[in-house]
């Protein structure tokens, strides 16, 4: 039997719940489980290619895993990227609003832009997760 | 003849030492065992999960120390 695809809905832009969406696609997509993540709202300027070294809000524990050196979101959705079946689509809307083209993001985790009522019908016939 | 590659994950956070073995899968024929070095204990737990559910092999998994020593071969 295949496991149903994963589909990760990311809004926040709170470092602690975007890694917490790339470890659950990275480890996902490595375990032979298909991958989605919409990227949209507060979420979409982590993915900005000039944030580069201030990607992300975030708390306590956002401050302990940089000075701790954990493994890097962005990276982290690379290589699950590079080993597995992974598709990451920036919102459409989002994309509008914040007045960003797709080669405003980072070329190596975007994949294309897209459109929540896709994604969600997509997401009907596996899991779904918001961060 | 089996050959073994041994990566250093030591002082890698989860999930460090599960990409770099399954990108280290990826180099090695099959039948090789990759011996993974790691400090963090989730992923001394979460390796041989991984193994079983993506069908490779667990040759042995070892604490010395705070470093855990895991083998895995590769079936496919």
């Amino acid at each position: 039997m295949n496991t149903p695809a994963l589909f990760i809905l990311l809004c926040s832009g709170e470092h602690e719940k975007i890694q917490m969406a790339a470890m659950s696609a990275s480890i996902a997509a490595v375990s032979e489980r298909p991958v989605e993540v919409f990227v949209a709202m507060n979420a979409l300027g982590a993915f900005r290619k000039d944030r580069e070294g201030n990607r992300y809000s975030g708390g306590e524990f956002s401050k302990l895993m940089r000075e701790r050196k954990v493994p890097d979101a962005i990276g982290l959705f690379v290589q699950g990227k590079r080993l597995g079946d992974m598709k990451i689509y920036a919102c459409s809307m989002a994309m509008d609003v914040a007045q960003l083209g797709l080669g405003d993001l980072v070329e190596e985790v975007i994949d294309a832009a897209g459109g929540l009522t896709k994604f969600l019908a997509d997401a009907e016939s596996g899991q779904l997760i918001v961060f | 003849m089996t050959q073994r590659t041994t990566i250093d994950a030591r002082g890698s956070f989860c999930p460090g030492p599960l990409m770099e073995l399954i990108a280290n899968l990826k180099l090695v024929e099959i039948g090789d065992e990759i011996e993974v070095l790691s400090t963090d204990e989730g992923s001394a737990k979460d390796i041989p999960a991984w193994v079983k559910k993506v069908k490779h092999e667990m040759v042995g998994i070892d604490q010395k120390g705070d470093v855990w020593h895991v083998v895995v071969r590769k079936m496919k």
